[in-house]
C-alpha cells in the first residue's frame, strides 16, 4: 500500500511543477518592468540594469523559475501590491474558512446524495427513481450562483432566518449560523452528481453474484442493501466524488464571492480584479495544490477501501 | 448503424451508410419525448440568439433612467435593469454571447483534444508523453484556469474562451484515445498498413472518421457543463466586461439589486439554467442512443 502511495505522489510531481510554472508565468506578465518601476521615471539605464541584476531579472527564465521555487520553499510568496502585507500571511488567514466551507458542503452533499442515489437504484424505474433523477439532472444544470441567489433572497433576506454575509468566526465559536447558507449553496450543487453516480454504482452492484447469494441466504433486504450493496458501491463512488473536487473548488470560489466569505477563492477573485499579481498567484497556487491533494487523498482512500487494489 | 455494432468495438462500416445511420439515430431520438422537448427548446433558444438583432424589442445597450428596475410588464416582458435597459433584449444578446463561448470552447477544445487523443493512440511512443501532458492539464479545474487566464491576459471574453478550450481538451483527449486504441486493434487497420496506406491516410480516413461519433457524443455531453463554467466565470467578473451582455455577468450585476429588484439577477440565471438543462437532457439522450458505454 505504501508503495502505491509513493507511486501516486511521484506522478503528481509533474502536475505540481506545471501548477508552479503557471503561477510563475503569472508573475512574469506584470505589465510594467519591476526594475523600471523601482528606479523611477528619470533613472539612468545603468541604474535600471543594476536593479535588474539585484532582483535577478537578467537571468534566464529556467534559473528564475528555479529561484522562484526556492523562494516558495522558504515560504516567501512576495507582498501584496494593494495591502503591502505578506501574501503568505493573507493566505494563512483564508485557508481555514475555505476548508470549513468545503467540509460543510461535503457534509451536506455526500449523505443526501448517496441516500437519494441508493433510493433511486433500489426502486429502479419507479416514480421515486424518476423523480430523484429529474432533480439530479436539474441540479447538475444549475449555476452555483443561482442557488446562492435564491437562498440569499428568501432564507437570508425575506425570512431573515440566517446571516448571509461574512463569517462571524470558527464553527466552534458561534460561527455555525453564518456557515449554513454558504455550505448549503455549495452542497446543493453537489447532491445531483453524487446521487447520479451512486445510483449507477449501486445498480451495478445489485446485479452482482454476492448480492444474490446474500438474498438467497435469507438476509433482510436492508442488510443486503446497506452491508453488501452500498459497501461495495462505495468504491466507485469515492473515486467519482474525488472527480467532483473540481466542482467543489469552482463552487467554493463562487460561493465565497457571493457570501463575502473570507476564503482563498474570494481572495483570488479580488486580487485578479485589482491586478494584485503576487496575491493572485499565491491564491491560485494554493487552490491548485488543494485540488491535487484532494485527488491524492481520494486515491489513497481508494486503495484502503478496495482490498483488491492493495494486493496487485 | 446498429447499437450492437457500436457496442462491439465501435463501428467499422462504410461511410456510405452514414446518412442512413443518422436517420436511424434521429428516429430513435424522436421516440424519446424528453429529448424532443429539450431539442425543440434548444432550437428555439438558438434561433432567438441568432436573430437577436431582429427580434429584440429594444436596443440592449440603451439606458433609460426614467424606467429603472421596472418589474416585468407588457412593455418590458422581463422588466428593466438598474439603468433602465430592457432585460429581454439583453437576455437575447446575452444568450448569443454565452452560446458562442460554449460552442467555441467545445469545437476548438474538441478538435485539439480529439487530435491529441488520436495521435496518442497511433504513435505509441509519443502517446505516453501526450497522456502525461493531459494528466497535468486535468490537474487544473476549469474555474482555476479561467482565473489564471484572466489574471494573465486581463478579464475578458478571450480569457474565458482560452479557459474553456483548455478545460475541454484533456477529457476529450482521453475519450478519443480510448476509442482510437479500440480501433487500432481492428483488422482493417492492419490490412491498411499491410497494403501500404500512408500514415496520414490511416490517421485521417481510418482512425479519425471512426472516432468521430464517440467524440461527438462526448462533446454533446460536455456542452452544458462548458456553458455552465463559462457563465460562472462571467459571474465572477472574469469574462465579458460591461456593457456587453453576457448571461453570467448580467446575473452578477443584478446581484447588487437583489433585494430591490430580484428579477434583474434571476432572469439571466434562469436563462442559463434552461440552456444547460436542455443541453444536458439532449446530451444524455444522444448518449443513450449512440454510445451507451460513455457514462460520465
Amino acid at each position: 500500500m505504501a508503495r502505491q502511495i509513493v507511486h501516486r505522489l511521484l506522478i503528481s510531481i509533474p502536475a505540481l511543477l506545471g501548477v508552479l510554472f503557471l503561477c510563475f508565468c503569472l508573475l512574469q506578465v506584470v505589465p510594467a518592468d519591476p526594475a523600471m518601476v523601482i528606479a523611477g521615471p528619470d533613472a539612468k539605464p545603468e541604474t535600471i540594469a543594476a536593479i535588474r541584476q539585484e532582483l535577478g531579472l537578467d537571468r534566464s527564465i529556467p534559473i528564475q523559475f528555479f529561484e522562484y521555487i526556492m523562494r516558495l520553499l522558504r515560504g516567501d510568496l512576495g507582498r501584496s501590491i494593494i495591502s503591502n502585507k505578506k501574501v503568505i500571511e493573507e493566505l494563512a488567514l483564508t485557508i481555514g474558512p475555505t476548508v470549513e466551507l468545503m467540509v460543510g458542503g461535503m457534509l451536506i452533499a455526500v449523505p443526501i446524495g448517496m441516500a437519494l442515489g441508493t433510493l433511486a437504484a433500489v426502486n429502479r424505474g419507479s416514480l421515486t427513481d424518476r423523480f430523484i433523477m429529474a432533480i439530479s439532472v436539474a441540479g447538475v444544470s444549475m449555476p452555483v450562483f443561482f442557488i446562492g441567489l435564491i437562498l440569499i433572497q428568501y432564507v437570508g433576506f425575506r425570512w431573515a432566518l440566517l446571516p448571509f454575509t461574512g463569517r462571524t468566526g470558527p464553527v466552534w465559536d458561534g460561527g455555525l449560523p453564518s456557515l449554513i447558507l454558504p455550505a448549503l449553496t455549495l452542497g446543493l450543487v453537489l447532491i445531483g452528481p453524487i446521487a447520479r453516480l451512486t445510483r449507477t454504482a449501486v445498480l451495478e452492484v445489485l446485479g452482482a453474484d454476492f448480492v444474490r447469494t446474500a438474498r438467497a441466504k435469507g438476509l433482510r433486504e436492508t442488510v443486503v442493501i446497506v452491508h453488501h450493496a452500498l459497501r461495495n458501491a462505495l468504491i466507485p463512488v469515492v473515486t467519482l466524488i474525488g472527480l467532483q473536487a473540481a466542482f467543489l473548488l469552482g463552487g467554493a470560489v463562487v460561493t465565497e464571492t457571493m457570501f463575502s466569505w473570507p476564503g482563498v477563492g474570494r481572495l483570488a477573485v479580488g486580487a485578479i480584479v485589482s491586478s494584485d499579481f503576487p496575491t493572485a498567484q499565491g491564491a491560485i497556487m494554493i487552490l491548485a495544490i488543494a485540488f491535487l491533494s484532494i485527488n491524492l487523498m481520494v486515491d489513497v482512500l481508494y486503495v484502503y477501501l478496495d482490498p483488491r487494489v492493495q494486493s496487485t | 448503424m446498429s447499437i450492437e455494432a457500436l457496442e462491439h468495438g465501435l463501428v467499422a462500416e462504410a461511410p456510405e451508410s452514414g446518412w442512413l445511420a443518422r436517420a436511424g439515430v434521429l428516429r430513435r431520438l424522436a421516440r424519446d419525448r424528453v429529448a424532443v422537448l429539450a431539442a425543440s427548446a434548444l432550437v428555439f433558444i438558438v434561433l432567438g440568439a441568432v436573430f437577436a438583432p431582429w427580434i429584440a424589442p429594444y436596443d440592449p445597450y440603451f439606458t433609460d433612467l426614467t424606467k429603472v428596475m421596472q418589474a416585468p410588464s407588457s412593455q418590458h416582458w422581463f422588466g428593466t435593469d438598474n439603468t433602465g435597459r430592457d432585460i429581454l433584449s439583453r437576455v437575447l444578446y446575452g444568450t448569443r454571447n454565452t452560446l458562442v463561448l460554449g460552442l467555441v470552447g467545445v469545437i476548438v477544445g474538441g478538435a485539439i483534444g480529439g487530435l491529441l487523443g488520436i495521435f496518442a493512440a497511433y504513435y505509441k511512443r509519443l502517446g505516453g508523453w501526450i497522456m502525461r501532458l493531459v494528466d497535468i492539464m486535468l490537474a487544473f479545474p476549469a474555474i482555476l484556469i479561467g482565473l489564471a487566464m484572466a489574471a494573465i491576459f486581463g478579464a475578458g471574453l478571450s480569457a474565458v474562451i482560452i479557459a474553456l478550450v483548455i478545460a475541454t481538451i484533456p477529457d476529450v483527449a482521453r475519450v478519443a484515445r480510448g476509442a482510437a486504441v479500440g480501433i487500432m486493434g481492428q483488422e482493417f487497420m492492419e490490412a491498411g498498413r499491410a497494403v501500404g496506406v500512408s500514415d496520414s491516410a490511416l490517421i485521417w480516413r481510418y482512425l479519425t472518421l471512426n472516432c468521430i461519433s464517440t467524440i461527438f457524443v462526448f462533446l454533446t455531453l460536455r456542452f452544458g457543463q462548458i456553458i455552465l463554467i463559462g457563465s460562472v466565470l462571467g459571474f465572477l467578473g472574469m469574462g465579458a466586461q460591461p456593457p456587453t451582455a453576457e448571461l453570467g455577468m448580467m446575473a452578477a450585476q443584478g446581484r447588487d439589486f437583489l433585494f430591490m429588484a430580484p428579477h434583474i439577477a434571476t432572469i439571466p440565471s434562469c436563462a442559463i439554467f434552461v440552456i444547460v438543462l436542455c443541453a444536458n437532457l439532449l446530451g444524455d439522450a444522444v448518449r443513450d442512443v449512440l454510445d451507451p458505454r460513455l457514462q460520465t
